[in-house]
């Protein structure tokens, strides 16, 4: 059925549901079945009457009717909200800031109904944790290029954290629902867990005036909504008070992807909107006493600031324009990763198309001076945007070639129905004859290579569905899926084919006797399933950590019990002849075995390997706010070499990171002993090294920790 | 009209000249507009500076003009173009219309207010709205996103009608927009391409009116109710 013929019969359905209130029950969760559909256009048009739905009156719809429909919607919604197209996303979060707020106060009167309240918090997490990010579209490397972008959905976003912000805390009014008006003893809803959250939500909303650079839409957008937190929640105007008193147009930075002009109108709308906030909470007489003249202050500035404007056009060039600081580039002019024109120029162009250096010969220069400058502007460049430029480059190159690959064309083969063979076969049928399944074929190396690939690009297809099914796994009456149902998933959740391939690649594949070439081979095979993580791991280094801890602890343990266990085995064979030769002068074989296996140091070469090649890999790519994520890594490593801690020398050697890698070595040296002759190793080289102010550093480090 | 279409609206002083001036260019030129005053109310010109004609919102403006020709200074009221100015109101709509009382029109994507003062007092009333809304009317009530613009017009009749050009050149940017994300899904076939987003480019279209009209300073702020 197509989807013309569905949204026909769709159309239809709700005109039925909104003329007859009887009927319109039973239509709501027929089309909340349906939101799961694979068609985009279904999928919108699902969105939108739902959002019809439950904005319909009470003479169509009751509130009791309602609120078991909200109930019914929570799992729909969550699927609705990881759609990737805007008007879908637009619409699924008007539908939950709905939803939420019945959902809410079913559990709040309705203590015990803890399915209720999972879909709730569920519902709840999914578009919390999108907001300031590039949901619906894909994030970049370059983040104040994000942070100008899909200011719809960002806007929309900020309707339903107010939201959750404003239900999950108290209120100083009785006049709206709150967590005032919540049992304190309710067994689902805390009071202090709810009010924590919201504190942290409002925390994140005033990120976005504490932003370097203005995003206009954004930033006027939050302070309109702060009208309601400060009249509502005045527990928060100790955190909202500062940061509008330290809101200053005239320290923001011009970003680099807007005019000087339109930085200048963005300083006066913001400035003109923060004015019109805090002359409402003047006269709401919200401020709180200490803060009255700093806000009175501040009003005045703006006023004034205002007044001065008025006289002139700020567009024109003026000598205060000298002031503006812009903001450093950090991506590419041209980072589209579609080619238009499809020639060499427009592949590797990273510059403004329109830039007349791009027209320039090189094929004039000699051949010896451009092999001199490749060589300079490689050795110069950060290695981390070279990557990045080479990814943008591939992305165009992949693009303009997937069209020209032809797909080959399957080949019938038709077959006579020769109705003779029908004859012969009963002629011929022995009813005492014992039949056997012919002997699997053996598969060659390459075949089996290629199944391995097979079964890694399906694992891949199948987290990228992105479909949650959150019930338990059924066992299978045999014992293997019930042993790993038991052990690893006791539910299919959306990351949960990281745990199947990192067990394929660690267990599945592991051979005993690794010199064999059956061990060759598989260890061959192993390798493609690691790369294959790794560069899962490579493609979003900011968000796979988690994903790459998980898959190097198991990787280590494996190899662990493996090596153990060989060790042990030798030893015990050792300890048995020992034991056969001269029985008298060995007392307790298990003991000896024991106390032998303990001593030794069991080595991981290949977690070594690998963890080696993601420090590696993440290294370059760090950048001083993602501190929390490269020390939760090593953190959770199992183990460090001392190669993974010499990586670090080369973040402390970085003008840019060296605060990061400087406090990486002392959180190593203070919180994971075994790692601290290698921490002193670096930071020797270091403090004998030519770089005066790493000596100092590396010094005091030495004198502290040494 | 269709479903999507820009809803718009003008706001000045007395919903009598520069929002009633850019109300009929827009109209004219086939959107989906309406308009509001955001004084306590209708104040016009009276014999003299400190002798106003007052009338409530909601006074048809057939009845203003009737009074106006009614009076003595009939003359004066001709002269200075306010007759012509009701009699072109009371061709668009029936009265002035008060913003703070408008819930009823439902709500605006885009909102354009004629002077600093009516911009203030808009954006302060859209906080008090979404302050003050009942607890039914909250729980049933998804907040929506509508852009502010202020375009500063002098409240006389010349200016009313240059401001009024600038208003629809602005307004036919902003719907430009639009049509250019309904345009590129036809064409492109709704691939995985970036949307031209309006919101992502607000600044930029209010950058490029405000080089063309640096006679009408702007103001903007995004906000919700």
């Amino acid at each position: 059925m197509d989807d013309s013929t569905i949204l026909t019969q769709l159309d239809q359905a709700r005109e039925l549901a909104f003329s007859n209130r009887d009927v319109f029950p039973q239509v709501v969760k027929q089309i909340l079945n349906l939101v799961s559909n694979p068609s985009a256009a279904v999928q919108r048009w699902c969105s939108v009457f739902l959002k019809q739905a439950f904005s319909a009156a009470d003479s169509h719809v009751s509130p009791g009717v309602k609120v078991d429909l909200a109930i019914d919607a929570l799992p729909a919604l969550k699927v609705l909200a990881n759609v990737r197209d805007l008007d879908v996303f637009k619409n699924a979060i008007d539908v939950s800031i709905l939803v939420f707020k019945l959902t809410f106060r079913y559990v709040a009167e309705n203590d015990g109904s803890s399915h209720v309240w999972s879909g709730v918090n569920d519902l709840k997490n999914e578009l919390v944790a999108k907001f300031d990010t590039q949901f619906p579209f894909e994030s970049t490397f370059d983040k104040e290029h994000d942070s100008l972008r899909n200011i719809d959905a960002k806007l929309e976003l900020l309707k339903f954290v107010v939201t959750v912000v404003d239900y999950q805390s108290r209120s100083v009014s009785s006049k709206h629902y709150s967590l005032a008006r919540i049992n304190p003893n309710h067994t689902l809803i805390k009071p202090a867990l709810m009010e924590s959250e919201a504190a942290a939500l409002v925390d994140v909303m005033l990120r976005t005036l504490q932003n370097d650079i203005l995003v206009t839409p954004l930033v006027t957008a939050t302070l309109n909504h702060l009208a309601v937190l400060v009249r509502r929640k005045r527990q928060y105007m100790d955190k909202i008070v500062p940061v509008l008193e330290s809101l200053d147009t005239t320290q923001k930075l011009q970003s680099n992807y807007e005019s000087l002009e339109t930085f200048k109108l963005s300083r006066k709308y913001v400035d003109r909107t923060l004015r019109v906030l805090l002359g409402y909470m003047v006269k709401c007489q919200v401020v709180p006493p200490k803060y009255q003249a700093a806000v009175s202050r501040k009003l005045s500035v703006l006023t004034a600031r205002g007044d001065e404007i008025r006289k002139k056009n700020i567009l024109l060039p003026s000598p205060e324009d000298s002031a503006v600081r812009k903001r450093k580039l950090d991506g590419f002019e041209n980072s589209s990763k579609k080619l238009r024109t499809v020639d060499y120029k427009h592949l590797y162009c990273l510059t403004d198309p329109a830039n007349e250096l791009n027209n320039f010969d090189l094929s004039t220069v000699s051949q010896n001076i451009l092999v001199t400058m490749a060589l300079t502007a490689l050795n110069k460049v950060d290695s981390r945007k070279l990557s990045k430029a080479l990814e943008i480059i591939s992305d165009r190159y992949l693009d303009a070639v997937k069209d020209l690959v032809p797909t080959a064309a399957p080949q019938t083969i038709k077959q006579e129905d020769d109705n003779e063979d029908d004859d012969e076969a009963a002629e011929s049928y022995n009813p005492e004859t014992t039949f056997t399944l012919p002997p699997p074929k053996l598969l060659s190396f390459q075949e089996k290579k290629d199944h391995v690939a097979l079964i890694i690009r399906n694992f891949f297809a199948l987290a990228n569905t992105g479909k949650p099914a959150d019930d338990e796994l059924q066992a299978a009456p045999n014992g293997i899926s019930k042993e790993l149902t038991k052990v690893a998933i006791q539910s299919w959740r959306q990351d949960s084919w990281v745990l199947l391939l990192t067990r394929l690649a660690t267990r599945g594949l592991h051979t005993v006797d690794s010199e064999s070439t059956d061990g060759k081979e598989n260890s061959e095979l192993s390798d493609m399933v690691r790369r294959a993580l790794f560069d899962h791991f490579l493609e979003k280094i900011h968000e796979r950590v988690d994903l790459v801890i998980e898959w190097l602890n198991e990787e280590w343990y494996s190899e662990k019990v493996v090596n153990e266990q060989k060790a042990r085995d030798e030893i015990r064979e050792k300890w048995f002849k020992k034991y056969e030769e001269t029985p008298n002068e060995v007392d307790d074989v298990e003991l000896q075995i024991s106390k032998e296996v303990e001593a030794l140091d069991i080595p991981t070469p290949r977690y070594n390997e690998w963890g080696q090649k993601v420090l590696d890999a993440m290294i370059p790519f760090l950048e001083p706010t993602d501190r929390k994520i490269f020390l939760r890594l090593l953190s959770d490593l199992p183990t460090l070499t001392p190669e993974m801690v010499h990586g670090i020398k080369s973040l402390c050697q970085d003008p840019a990171r060296t605060k990061l890698g400087f406090l990486s070595l002392q959180f190593l040296m203070m919180y994971r002993p075994p790692a601290k002759p290698a921490c002193l190793d670096v930071l020797r080289e270091l403090a004998e090294g030519d770089q005066e102010d790493l000596k100092e550093e590396a010094q005091k480090l030495l004198t502290k920790y040494a | 009209m269709v479903a999507d279409s820009l809803k718009v609206c003008t706001v000045c002083a007395s919903n009598n000249n520069r929002s009633m001036e850019s109300h009929k260019q827009l109209k004219d030129a086939g959107f989906d507009v309406s308009s509001f005053g955001t004084g306590s109310s209708v104040k016009l010109p009276g014999p003299s500076i400190d002798r106003p004609n007052i009338y409530e919102f909601g006074t048809p403006y057939e009845t203003i003009y009737q009074d106006l020709l009614s009076q003595e200074y009939r003359k004066m009221y001709e002269a200075n173009g306010l007759i012509s100015m009701l009699d072109r109101n009371r061709h668009v709509k029936k009265a002035p219309e008060k913003w703070h009382n408008n819930a009823n029109a439902g709500k605006f994507d885009l909102v354009i207010t004629c002077e600093e003062r009516c911009f203030d007092s808009v954006v302060e009333d859209l906080m008090n709205r979404m302050n003050n809304k009942s607890e039914d009317a909250e729980e049933k009530d998804v907040r929506k996103v509508v852009h502010i613009i202020n375009i500063d017009i002098k409240d006389d009749n010349e200016n009313a009608k240059i401001g009024g050009k600038g208003i629809v050149r602005l307004v036919k940017m902003i719907d430009e927009y639009r049509e250019k994300e309904k345009q590129r899904k036809i064409d492109e076939g709704d691939e995985d391409q970036y949307p031209v987003l309006l919101e992502d480019n607000i600044m930029k279209i209010l950058t490029e009116w405000q080089r063309e009209h640096t006679h009408l300073p702007t103001l903007y702020t995004a906000s919700y109710y």
